[in-house]
């Protein structure tokens, strides 16, 4: 028995690694974990543990450059990465400050300094340098790694906030940001991910003079301790409840008495209709369009007033409508995104649930004909059953190793790898001719010796020629050229399973077939 | 029964020049027509929405004239308006710049298409995208060559590989500019990919009549036999994996499927014309010199 599997350990190998296929296949065990918000992960799933790509699943992929330009070697003068920005937007006409980023890894030395404004051009932004009085050595399209990083994981908040289960968010090639959004439409997911999402609270007064003013940025994003998730009642409408910070209370209550916003019997928001002639307000911001606005009931004017409120800082942000509410709240917890995305210079991708799905079956329909096409032509070609079905059934365990690979890896399915499988099917026959003709050519194979020769002389061939698809294939696996990757990793993979595994158990097999022993 | 059986060629009875003037004279039309569509167009062949920007939408069509229920749906004029065959749904491409993606996803929803899939590159996008296929075939072409010249070591059956290597790539180029079929990431992958499956056919008949002992007609007649089969097996399963692709609509593997078949005929005769004339002028007459 011992002698039989060490006689056919390349049998044995390949069974083995079946098994170990099969195991990583169905073994609940190996399940991928679910992703956030569960309940849609599990119910895209099989009796597999393969996961699907976007293209037989159904989802929205957008890939896009952040906008900005930077420039490199900045020597801040002594100047903080705080200040640095203020100096250069002063500079630059309609320029925010948060539109300008500075960033220094030790103090003292030179940093890069990034403007993410579409509006600015590379001239206007070198003379705004030149104005600060900082020097830089050269400016070029595109922000730094650092930025793309934050950048990311901003986007991973704002879907995860937004209950988009199993989304994925990662860098694309060197300047693109992938965001991969299963189940959703396209618009959606760009109205999620577009807009920067800077929320700040301004507050709307008269001044001394009696001239309507707004005091920007009474409170931004950081200075909220917790937010909870939007809500809807009928007392306040749409709203996100939020506790602001015990440091920086005090201060905005006194700002909120000193401008008359908590004056006393609360204050009457008339923004939106008469500008002109309202009580003082609070205006909710969101990337620099004002989203709503709102005056204050006389109870909580009066706690400000007395300064109660400062000792547990709670109130809510009042929004239009619901949706306003959730994007609030999303924005307000995943915070600003560094730079604006540039969806118009990127790619976006959507395909329906249906026709995912009806990819999924309609692929598998396509791989099983190409599968019987190779089968029907080996068997007229052979005429040999004993020769063309252990050949078939060697190019099918190549498919289910691979599918095993998958499956461990948790690299998703998409119409790309299906190809890569074909392919495989394709390179594996062409493989097993070469030992088939190359150990029956010259007459009947009697002896175990004569066997081996051959088999190792039709091996040279299918080494050689399994080097140069690997070869062929790298550059596709290497580059970031969409959906091909997975394409030439699977191909790769199954040149090498096939070399090393699959096709030297054929030789075997066949001999055993062949030599009787 | 059909029995498939490899027919043996009398290589005797025609010169070496016999012999490479056919794939010669392809390859020669193949360039002119890539040449000819550079000049023409500023494309060595027409590049499809992935390398030029655009947007592709798929969609359902309630009853009714559909192509009039399209074009009047969508401001803009469609470069492209395609049924797939297997669920009656539309394929319809537009130019960059003739529509923004979400103007005319809108405008699909507003006329109460049911859209199934939007595809959208941008041209700047499409650039790059350009550039790094083309890239990645020139390094997995020069990869191939170094890899064959590395294996042989010596110069003729090399150059007999890689020259067929070379027009196995061209020459379904050029039949992409003759059918209308336009460049997709699809079709790089697949020219990639007959880089590798052509090149098993040459090392097969390189190996058998370099280092078998035995009469060069003897060898070359059993490397083609496996040769041959295994060409054919691979044009058979593409040719029904196409039409099937087809039929789904599944634009990626039916590109894949068309050049694969085109580029494997096309590396029959190359295989089995060109590189058995130069092996047999290498083995008769180069190698005295």
């Amino acid at each position: 028995m011992f002698e039989k599997i060490k006689e056919n350990y390349r049998v044995t190998l390949l069974i083995i690694i079946c098994l170990l296929a099969a195991f990583a296949l169905f073994s609940p065990t190996m399940a991928p974990e679910a992703g956030v918000g569960g309940e849609d992960a599990d119910a895209r799933q099989g009796v597999t543990n393969l996961q699907y790509g976007l293209d037989l699943a159904g989802g929205t992929r957008i890939q896009a450059p952040l906008i900005g330009m930077t420039a490199d070697s900045v020597d801040f003068g002594g100047d903080s990465e705080a200040d640095v920005p203020s100096n250069v937007a002063d500079e630059l006409e309609g320029i925010e400050e948060t539109d300008v980023l500075a960033r220094q890894e030790f103090e003292d030395e030179p940093g890069t300094v990034e403007v993410v404004n579409e509006n600015v051009t590379e001239e206007e932004f070198a003379a705004a340098m030149d104005a600060a009085g900082y020097e830089y050595g050269d400016i070029s399209t595109g922000v730094t790694q650092q930025t793309r990083k934050e950048a990311i994981s901003v986007l991973e908040g704002k879907v995860n906030e937004a209950g988009l289960s199993g989304s994925t968010v990662r860098e694309a090639g060197e300047f693109f940001i992938m965001v991969e959004v299963p189940g959703e439409g396209r618009q959606d997911v760009i109205d999620l991910i577009q807009e920067r999402g800077s929320v700040r609270i301004d507050i709307y007064y008269q001044d001394d003079d009696g001239e309507y003013v707004t005091e920007t940025a009474a409170l931004t994003q950081d200075d909220f301790q917790t937010i909870g998730t939007a809500q809807q009642d009928d007392q306040s409408g749409p709203h996100v409840p939020v506790t602001v910070r015990s440091s920086v209370a005090p201060e905005f209550e006194q700002l909120l008495v000193d401008t008359g916003v908590a004056q006393a019997g609360g204050s009457t928001c008339r923004y939106e209709e008469s500008p002109e002639n309202t009580d003082p307000c609070l205006l909710l911001v969101v990337d620099d369009n004002v989203v709503n606005s709102f005056g204050m009931n006389p109870g909580l004017a009066d706690s400000m007033r007395s300064g109660e409120w400062s000792q547990s800082p709670n109130f809510i942000l009042t929004t239009g409508d619901f949706e306003d509410a959730q994007r609030v709240a999303v924005n307000l917890r995943a915070g600003a995104l560094p730079a604006p995305l540039n969806i118009e210079a990127g790619t976006t991708s959507f395909i329906s649930p249906t026709q995912g799905e009806e990819f999924r079956t309609n692929s598998l329909i396509v791989g099983i004909v190409a599968v019987f096409g190779v089968a029907g032509f080996v068997f007229l070609r052979y005429r040999e059953p004993k020769v063309a079905a252990p050949m078939v059934v060697t190019a099918l365990s190549e498919v289910f190793i691979l599918l095993g690979f998958a499956a461990a890896l948790g690299y998703p399915l998409d119409l790309a790898v299906i190809a890569g499988f074909i392919a495989v099917i394709g390179t594996g026959v062409d493989d097993l001719i070469i030992i088939a003709d190359g150990v029956m050519a010259e007459g009947d194979v009697h002896s175990r010796k004569v066997f081996d020769s051959r088999f190792r002389k039709a091996f040279w061939v299918i080494g050689a020629a399994a080097a140069t698809t690997i070869i062929a294939m790298s550059p596709l696996a290497i580059l970031s050229l969409g959906d091909l990757r997975g394409f030439a990793i699977f191909t790769i993979l199954g040149v090498l399973v096939g070399v090393l595994v699959t096709r030297p158990a054929y030789g075997d097999i066949l001999r055993y077939l062949l030599t009787d022993k | 029964m059909v029995e498939f059986e490899v027919p043996e060629i009398d290589y005797t009875d025609y010169s070496n020049r016999q012999l490479a003037a056919v794939p010669l004279a392809v390859l020669a039309v193949a360039l002119l027509i890539i040449g000819g569509w550079y000049v023409a167009t500023g494309y060595p062949v027409n590049p499809g929405l992935e390398f030029i920007g655009g947007t592709e939408l798929r969609i359902d069509v309630e009853d009714g004239d559909a192509r009039a229920q399209i074009d009047e749906a969508f401001a803009a004029e469609p470069d492209s308006v395609r049924q797939v065959a297997s669920d009656g749904s539309y394929i319809i491409t537009f130019r960059a710049g003739d529509a923004s993606t979400s103007e005319l996803e809108s405008q699909a929803n507003d006329a109460g298409f049911e859209v199934r899939a939007i595809d959208s590159v941008s041209p700047s996008f499409g650039s790059d995208t350009q550039f790094l296929a083309l890239g990645g075939l020139l390094v997995a072409f020069t990869g191939m060559s170094v890899l064959v010249f590395a294996m042989f070591r010596t110069f003729v059956p090399s150059v007999a590989v890689v020259a067929s290597a070379f027009s196995d790539v061209m020459v379904p180029l050029a039949m992409m500019n003759l059918l209308g079929i336009e460049l997709t990431l699809g079709t790089v992958a697949a020219l990639l990919m007959l880089i590798g499956y052509s090149v098993d056919s040459d090392i097969l008949l390189n190996n058998s009549i370099l280092r078998r002992t035995g009469d060069f007609y003897e060898s070359t007649n059993w490397a083609m036999r496996t040769g041959v089969t295994m060409t054919v097996t691979s044009i058979a399963a593409m040719t029904v994996m196409t039409i099937a692709a087809w039929i789904f609509g599944i634009g990626l593997l039916t590109a894949i499927g068309i050049i694969l078949v085109i580029g494997l005929l096309t590396d029959l005769m190359n295989t089995y014309l060109l590189n058995v004339s130069l092996l047999r002028w290498y083995k008769y007459e180069g190698v005295k010199r």
